[in-house]
């Protein structure tokens, strides 16, 4: 699968837990990907809130992280 | 935090805690046990369930105590079916109810020998009378039609229903989890054989259901054991939570009206003012025929789940019935039910204003949900 980078700062090679975040958090069909620091800069939130969503999804058993 | 997820829980009311608190601790007394400390808590139970047999029009001896609303949705449905076990039935529902009556419905049509018709609803979610009159077959035995949808709070012509099926040897029931406490619920007007209900929902405990039942009418026993519940329903009382539950029910009667005005008028605000930001957001359900508290939004082209999870960064607790937590990202089957697209189904949230919810938290909402939804379109 080709590699993501983020959309704002250019960052290469996206976690796979900054490309489930913005799909889950924005578009499931997004083409723009974030890394967290941009993401949390766009959503207007702290990075740690960001990774706490993470612990969640993999929690609930979400495949995209 | 702003919590606007009142159909899938509430907080308990302040009146119901302290009432049930003694019996957790000082009055923990088995309701079953012999001697005053046990008699105590008997009392309790018996109390709490006068609050609720006057809450509904019932009389003391239809109403039995449950772990749950699911509870009493499948032991209606689970044992009206084994009451006919050596018959070919038919039951009629509809096809957007709770999974307690949809999968309790579909286990037994699995076990044969019962055959269940889910019928359609209108594009507002509304059973027709006229499909339950043309869906009747000469075994039909039981009709099941919730009061009111948990996901978009439409509500149903049980009344009109229950006209039809009176005299006609057809037991009919009812799942109220989201109406009782909210709407008046009276089993007579009703016309209702069964009735479910769920003290959590109506700021009681966790824990505690409540089943309706007409006097008179035989309902094997789903659980096994003991003879509490007048040996209808097996496993010592959870005492603490059926006192939480008839003092919430008597608490949510004397509010009602006045709460179902201000629930109202804070549902319209907050439909309003994200219309007038996002004019092509659908209002998906009955705009009449609706709980006081609750709407379903749609949003065209973005994911309700995104969109919930955005107000949750944002300290707003609001739902979506599309969820996908273990890759199946599957839609709403109410909302497909009510004739909508897949992605619209997929688009929707429910946001269920209760008791603690204030006018000045539904104009914070609409902030938040106009935000979250520019934040995903500007994505784009």
């Amino acid at each position: 699968m080709k590699k993501k980078s983020c959309y704002v700062c250019g960052k290469e090679a996206l976690s796979k837990n900054e490309i489930g975040l913005t799909k889950k958090l924005l578009d499931l069909k997004s083409k723009k990907f974030y890394c967290l620091d941009c993401l949390a800069e766009y959503l207007e939130v702290d990075t740690e809130f960001l990774l706490a969503k993470v612990a969640e999804f993999k929690e609930q058993g979400c495949k995209e992280f | 935090m702003i919590y606007a997820d009142n159909a899938a829980t509430t907080r308990i009311s302040d009146r119901a805690f302290e009432q049930m608190l003694p019996f957790l601790r000082e009055q923990y007394g088995n309701a079953s046990s012999q001697y005053s400390f046990g008699a105590k808590a008997k009392r309790a139970v018996e109390h709490a369930r006068k609050q609720v047999a006057a809450a509904i029009g019932a009389e003391l001896s239809e109403i039995t105590f449950t772990s749950g609303g699911s509870e009493a949705n499948s032991w209606v449905l689970r044992c009206v079916a084994e009451t006919y076990r050596n018959e070919s039935i038919h039951i009629i529902t509809s096809a957007i109810e709770h999974h307690s009556v949809l999968n309790a419905c579909r286990a037994i049509e699995q076990g044969g020998g019962v055959e269940v018709t889910f019928l359609p609803v209108d594009d507002a979610g509304r059973v027709s009378v006229e499909d339950v009159k043309a869906a009747i077959k000469h075994n039909t035995k039981l009709v099941s039609i919730m009061l009111a949808n948990n996901e978009i709070g439409t509500i149903q012509p049980i009344s009109q229903i229950g006209a039809f099926l009176k005299g006609r040897d057809i037991l009919f029931h009812t799942d109220a989890v989201q109406a009782v406490g909210h709407i008046p619920v009276d089993v007579d007007d009703l016309r209702v054989d069964f009735l479910t209900a769920s003290a959590h929902k109506f700021n009681g405990a966790k824990g505690t259901g409540i089943l309706y039942k007409r006097s008179g009418l035989n309902l094997p026993p789903l659980v096994f054991g003991g003879k509490q519940e007048r040996g209808l329903r097996a496993g010592t009382e959870n005492v603490a939570g059926i006192v939480s539950a008839g003092s919430a029910i008597e608490e949510s009667i004397s509010k009602m009206a006045e709460e179902a005005k201000r629930l109202r008028s804070m549902i319209e605000v907050t439909v309003e003012g994200i219309k007038e930001k996002i004019p092509s957001v659908r209002v998906n359900g009955d705009t009449k025929f609706r709980l006081p508290g609750m709407v379903n939004l749609g949003f065209n082209g973005i994911s309700g789940e995104s969109l919930m999870h955005l107000l949750d960064l944002k300290g707003v607790c609001v739902s979506t019935s599309s969820a996908c937590t273990s890759g199946k990202d599957e839609p709403s089957h109410v909302l497909l039910a009510l004739g909508l697209s897949e992605q619209q189904a997929k688009s929707a949230i429910r946001i269920s204003y209760g008791r603690y919810n204030t006018a000045d938290e539904a104009k914070v909402i609409v902030k938040a949900v106009c935000g979250a939804y520019a934040k995903i379109i500007d994505n784009r």
